[in-house]
């Protein structure tokens, strides 16, 4: 009796490792298939309702965390605030000038969302437990429009691109996913280069292949340059806002080619996002 | 554990209760940088309970539905997981717990071993960027976060399965019996 029982374990147990060794490769294979569909298109309503429903909860907790963290960086924030302001005053004149040149040359003054591209607003419903998939579930899929590989923002910048859609649900793998790469330029100079994560650490991505004998600086900011790069198949729209540079150590620059952008967006904390459907992939 | 229909629901709830509490609370909420995993934990806790043949059905499960509610390829999470409950509920059928501490540090032990295992995975199917060492510290906080809920998920969820525990005899007191009139 006790041997039949080790053996029906056993058995058992083998059924679920091949099982799972079986689902990993054709799944990695071939992508989503129905089944991984339909179980999301059942459970995605409860999860919803339950986002909804901890939302509180979950704010009450994060108010904790950031408030200790808040209280570390009031010092080296008033500092800031000192530089900002400064320079707050040089960009309105820059801004009011910017403003003449768009309509000299007719673009849209919003120019935020690049022509050509419908914002979807979505919530997001859930996230990877894991630190190796940086990847959220929002509650907005195929059915409003949205399609593979639309970019998504949120109010601070550029947030990732739909991975993967269901009927009322989309996969949005974030820019600091270690499957992510977003062709990217620095503003004012102009120096392109490739932004790759560094898979674990949410606030450091990495401006690779800085092709340009000048050296940059920290607190330059980034945005999306929207040429495509081989091998990258993602394409954003130009100037969507991306992040600041944070370190150029200058051995890096010349050694390495590369400096550490913080990204604007918390891609932690995030809520709602805005997905540009439509628009050109080329 | 014995297995009645009643306890099989009250095991599917608890799973899927997990998973969607880890997916629509746990991953959203940041203490010290870091969102705490308590997946692992509740599977160990189930291994626990329910020894080795539950543990690796409830952890299988619980990766399936992780994977297919993430929309990520499926196997990883249920590999991971499987081996997690199962090696919970070998602990369970090789030893005795004796010390209140023994859930916990499970959930502790076994929480890293799930993490080093979903990197296993990830690094199996190919990173193609520079991995942070704040990974480690990711993970480490992690097992202590598992730490600290273990022992509050295990009771949890041995209240919703007492039914079905097969009570171990109370162990002999120590101390002598007080003799009167002498």
């Amino acid at each position: 009796m006790y041997r039949k029982q080790v053996r029906r374990r056993r058995a058992v147990l083998a059924l679920l490792i091949v099982g799972s060794f079986a689902l990993l490769t054709i799944t990695y294979q071939q992508g989503n298939d129905g089944m991984q569909r339909g179980v999301s298109t059942i459970f995605s309503p409860l999860v919803s309702v339950a986002d909804r429903a901890l939302k509180p909860a979950r704010d009450m907790v994060n108010w904790f965390d950031e408030t200790f963290d808040a209280k570390g960086r009031n010092e080296q924030l008033h500092s800031e605030l000192e530089v900002a302001r400064k320079q707050a005053v040089g960009a309105k004149a820059a801004l009011a000038e910017n403003e003449q040149l768009r309509k000299l040359l007719g673009l849209d003054n919003s120019g935020a969302i690049p022509g050509g591209y419908t914002p979807v607003t979505g919530r997001v419903i859930s996230r990877s437990p894991t630190v190796w998939f940086s990847d959220v579930t929002i509650d907005v899929g195929s059915g409003d429009g949205v399609g593979v590989d639309d970019p998504v923002v949120n109010g601070d910048g550029l947030v990732g691109t739909v991975a993967a859609v269901t009927g009322g649900t989309a996969r949005v793998t974030l820019i600091v996913d270690h499957s992510s790469a977003v062709t990217a330029k620095l503003v004012p100079s102009g120096t392109q280069g490739l932004l790759k994560p560094s898979v674990g650490d949410p606030e450091d991505l990495v401006l690779d292949f800085l092709a340009s004998e000048k050296l940059v600086g920290k607190g330059q900011s980034v945005v999306t340059s929207g040429f495509r790069a081989i091998g990258y198949e993602s394409g954003y729209p130009p100037n969507l806002p991306i992040g600041e540079v944070v370190e150029a150590p200058l051995v890096e620059q010349e050694a390495q080619q590369q400096v550490h952008i913080k990204p604007y967006a918390d891609l932690r904390n995030l809520d709602l996002v805005q997905v540009l459907t439509g628009g050109s992939r080329g | 554990m014995i297995l009645t229909p009643n306890i099989l629901a009250r095991l599917v709830a608890i799973v899927v209760g997990g998973v969607i509490l880890q997916l629509t609370f746990f991953s959203q909420v940041s203490i010290f940088h870091v969102s705490p995993d308590l997946l692992p934990a509740l599977i160990v806790v189930l291994g626990l309970l329910g020894g080795s043949l539950t543990g690796a059905v409830c952890g299988f499960s619980a990766g399936f539905l992780l994977d297919c509610l993430l929309i990520v390829p499926l196997g990883g999470g249920s590999l991971v997981l499987l081996a997690t409950g199962y090696l919970a509920g070998l602990f369970r059928e090789r030893f005795e717990i004796h010390s209140v501490l023994v859930p916990p540090l499970l959930c502790m032990g076994l929480t890293l071993f799930a993490e080093l295992g979903f990197g296993a995975v990830e690094l199996m199917l190919g990173i193609d960027a520079p991995v942070s060492t704040l990974v480690i510290r990711d993970m480490l906080v992690k097992s202590v976060f598992a730490f600290f809920a273990g022992w509050a998920i295990y009771i949890g969820v041995r209240r919703a399965l007492r039914p079905a525990l097969v009570e171990e005899p109370a162990l002999r007191r120590n101390r002598r019996p007080t003799v009167l009139g002498t």
